[in-house]
């Protein structure tokens, strides 16, 4: 019996396209997995917390993150534009669309800079001793104030020159709110079971970081952060204020770390360390993977981008729509929800 | 073989490009990108949050990134007009990303605040206050002390 007429199969050894695509989306695979597990936690500790602060509270602005949304959607667009003309041999085209989508790239960092710094300027970092944000105002709050407070009046009282009328102003100011810390701490100490101590403490925190968000306040009365003997008082406190009495009335809710900025004090808000954590991560490893992106632009830029590179210009593109990818899903999560 | 004469052989020529519709194309789905932008954007605004319900805003959020998800993977990174190696990569791919998240699902059950003390003892300690007593605890351990005193 002869096997001649057998049928022949030709075995194909790889994926029918180029090694380097098959490595990108290989690596691409991987990253779909890592950021799954990124924003899968963050939906689990966004979902599970007691409390989470309203975008406001955090000095995150929408329109700013939706204009981010714009530039990334944008780049998207020139990046494969710049593969079009890559194809099309037109190398000098190619590299005025990758040129336009590096600029974009910047702009998009530039722009996350510039949110990353409202929020270092009002102490919300992920982690201390720069961050000084509390869950709540609790003993350990009145603690990390107090210590504040000394340690500023030791910066301006054992200089040994003569105290200037400013400095004398500031402790003045430092003076007032170590009273107020003094009330509360003494209340919670002599009235254990009263919610009076923690009302006081609550006072303060507010005095010194008032909530900036319709709802704030709400939300921390149903995590238990809020007695509900002084949930009406607080709540005044939160209303929107529209018409001409606005700019008075939000001047008065002006917090004390906003009027006087040299003073730093520890502020409350609850869930803050928490959304602190999640959002530096998220944004960060995005803004890490923006960053590789942009040198591997840069790096192009040298290049002639003509047909034979066009494998190379669609690599880098299938990784920058990955990362533009991404943003899609932070935008709404962290700005919206 | 080297990737350019891969590349050669798979070809990506200006039939391809004329085949897949021109730049054009591109511009429709940048519009549409930027439209469905729009559309999870309105939810932003005071209006929509007094008349929708936040449950339907984020769905709504969500639905609209799967949609700039899929124009984005469909058409800028091509997987519309590549040949059927996609799937060896993108399916199992995707089926690890789903299972992790529904395996973070009991999590989120768990730790969720829904009115059920579900909540651990360590994170009440981390909680913004300790867990409120309900009512029907108080009753049900008042019931209990006086059980104690008859006895």
């Amino acid at each position: 019996m002869s096997d001649s007429h057998a049928p022949k199969f030709s075995y194909q050894p790889a994926l029918p396209i180029p090694n380097g695509k098959t490595c990108l989306w290989l690596f691409l695979s991987t990253e779909i997995m890592f950021f799954a597990g990124l924003i899968g936690t963050y939906i689990v500790l966004r979902f599970g917390a007691v409390a989470w602060p309203a975008p406001h509270d955090v000095h995150l602005s929408e329109p700013i993150g939706a204009f981010n949304t714009f530039v990334l959607i944008c780049s998207s667009v020139t990046v494969v534009l710049a593969l079009e003309a890559a194809k099309l041999n037109q190398a000098s085209k190619a590299k005025g669309w990758l040129l336009l989508t590096f600029l974009l790239g910047c702009v998009f960092l530039g722009v996350k800079l510039y949110e990353y710094n409202a929020k270092f300027s009002h102490g919300i970092y992920p982690v201390r001793p720069h961050g000084l944000v509390y869950d709540k105002a609790d003993i350990h709050y009145a603690a990390a104030v107090r210590k504040r407070l000394n340690d500023l009046k030791t910066d301006l009282t054992n200089t040994g020159a003569a105290v200037t009328p400013d400095d004398q102003a500031r402790i003045t100011v430092i003076d007032d709110v170590m009273r107020q810390v003094d009330e509360a701490e003494a209340a919670i100490r002599n009235e254990p079971d009263s919610p009076a101590g923690v009302i006081k403490l609550m006072e303060l925190a507010y005095q010194i970081y008032p909530p900036h968000d319709h709802g704030t306040v709400l939300q921390a009365a149903e995590a238990g952060a809020v007695p509900p003997a002084a949930l009406v008082k607080f709540a005044a406190l939160e209303q929107p204020v529209a018409g001409e009495a606005a700019n008075s009335q939000n001047a008065e809710r002006e917090g004390l770390n906003e009027k006087y900025p040299w003073l730093r004090l520890p502020i409350m808000i609850p869930g803050g360390p928490m959304w602190a954590s999640t959002y530096f991560l998220l944004t960060g490893f995005h803004a890490l993977h923006v960053l590789v992106g942009l040198i591997v632009f840069a790096l192009l830029l040298f290049k002639t981008l003509d047909r034979s590179r066009a494998n190379v210009v669609e690599n880098i593109g299938l990784y920058w729509h990955f990362v533009d990818l991404v943003w899609i899903f932070l935008f709404p999560l962290l700005y919206l929800f | 073989m080297s990737d350019r004469d891969q590349h050669s052989e798979v070809g990506h020529d200006s039939h391809e490009h004329i085949a897949h519709g021109g730049n054009g194309k591109y511009i429709a789905v940048f519009i549409a990108l930027c439209l469905l932008t729009m559309g999870s954007f309105l939810t932003y605004f005071p209006f929509w949050r007094e008349h929708v319900p936040y449950q339907a805003s984020r769905a709504l959020m969500l639905a609209i990134s799967c949609t700039k998800a899929m124009l984005v993977i469909m058409f800028f990174m091509h997987l519309l007009w590549e040949a059927n190696w996609k799937w060896v990569l993108t399916i199992p791919a995707t089926f690890m990303s789903v299972f992790l998240m529904l395996m973070l699902v009991p999590d989120i059950g768990w730790r969720i605040n829904n009115g059920y003390a579900r909540y651990s003892e360590e994170r009440w300690v981390y909680a913004a206050n300790p867990q409120k007593i309900e009512s029907s605890d108080v009753k049900a351990a008042e019931k209990d002390l006086s059980r104690e005193d008859t006895h």
